[in-house]
């Protein structure tokens, strides 16, 4: 989903920019409240984090004949919420941008646009509808997961679609164009990534049940329901 | 009793079966390079504008990793990172769990 440095004009990359920070600082905001509320939510935070800094480490090849990566956002966004989440991604696209030439600074902001605010919102707007629903937790999750991941690489396309409009069908059919690139090829990744997230979960349930019901993750019942189903 | 493992094999299958597909694809999809689709994304770029790729300058300057390799090593790197925050929580939890 990284936008290459260099490859998105700069009046976009301002646009974008200017979309990221006030999410970023809205994050960092909320990060230090929720962490200082509660000690038990750091290390909630270090393996939902760790996942995002694994799984967009990972280049997987997938039906197209191209390679891209998960975006592991998932359980941030289920656990801390959107905002929080796009703190951590920045963290990770920063790294990616100064050492390994994916993405770079001045497209730094659509890169955390679409894989820390878009994406994130998404499966965060998901997980609200179906927190209070009898929706199984381990489908929530898995569906929350591939939904972020997808809409991810949606928005990668849409801001080049935005950047690019092509000459003839303007930006529809540019952002078709760029769809088949980004989406399509992430269809089967965003399905593996929403399954082992779903194990991981199961994982977190196991162990530390009382992180999730005291920020109100998901409901005691709902916790208690999924220790016995699975 | 109850099985338990429903997630597990399902994990599983999903991951052998993701690996099923590359192989089958690697094999009978002639000119599949299986580079990045970001690599993909910019070559749409220069041709929707008409200007080949390599004009397209950083516009903030960048270091590159000089090889493969070293590109590799700096996503293992990444990778190991969040191994170990995932290990070392699950360990501290589960310390946790045996104390209580």
């Amino acid at each position: 989903m990284h936008i290459m440095e260099g490859f998105l004009p700069w009046q976009w990359c301002l646009v974008w920019w200017i979309v990221a920070l006030p999410c970023l600082m809205l994050g960092i905001y909320q990060l230090k409240r929720v962490l200082a509320a509660d000690r038990d939510a750091l290390p909630l935070l270090g393996v939902t984090g760790g996942f995002i800094f694994i799984l967009s480490s990972l280049k997987l090849p997938s039906v197209t004949g191209s390679c891209s990566h998960p975006t592991g956002t998932g359980l941030s966004t289920i656990s801390f919420g959107p905002w929080i989440t796009a703190v951590v991604c920045a963290i990770v696209l920063l790294f990616q941008s100064l050492f390994l030439a994916h993405g770079g600074l001045s497209v730094l902001g659509a890169n955390i646009v679409s894989m820390g605010i878009v994406g994130p919102l998404v499966g965060y707007g998901l997980y609200r509808l179906l927190r209070d629903t009898s929706v199984n937790i381990y489908i929530t999750v898995f569906l929350v997961t591939a939904l972020a991941d997808m809409f991810t690489y949606i928005t990668t396309s849409l801001e080049l679609a935005l950047a690019y409009p092509a000459e003839s069908g303007g930006f529809v059919s540019s952002f078709i164009l760029f769809l088949g690139i980004f989406a399509v090829t992430q269809i089967p990744l965003a399905i593996v990534e929403g399954i082992v997230l779903a194990l991981v979960f199961k994982y977190i349930i196991a162990l530390k049940p009382d992180i999730l019901i005291r920020l109100k993750i998901f409901s005691e019942e709902k916790i208690n329901a999924a220790r016995n189903e699975i | 009793m109850k099985f338990k493992y429903t997630l597990e094999v399902l994990t599983v299958i999903a991951i052998v079966a993701f690996g099923a597909v590359f192989l089958y694809t690697s094999s009978t999809m002639s000119g599949a390079e299986f580079s990045g689709s970001d690599n993909v994304g910019s070559g749409l770029i220069a041709k929707l504008t008409g200007t080949p790729v390599e004009n397209f300058k950083p516009l903030i300057p960048q270091w590159e990793p000089p090889s493969g390799e070293i590109e590799s090593c700096l996503f293992a790197f990444q990778a190991m990172v969040g191994g170990i925050l995932v290990g070392g929580v699950f360990g501290y939890w589960i310390g946790q769990k045996k104390k209580a």
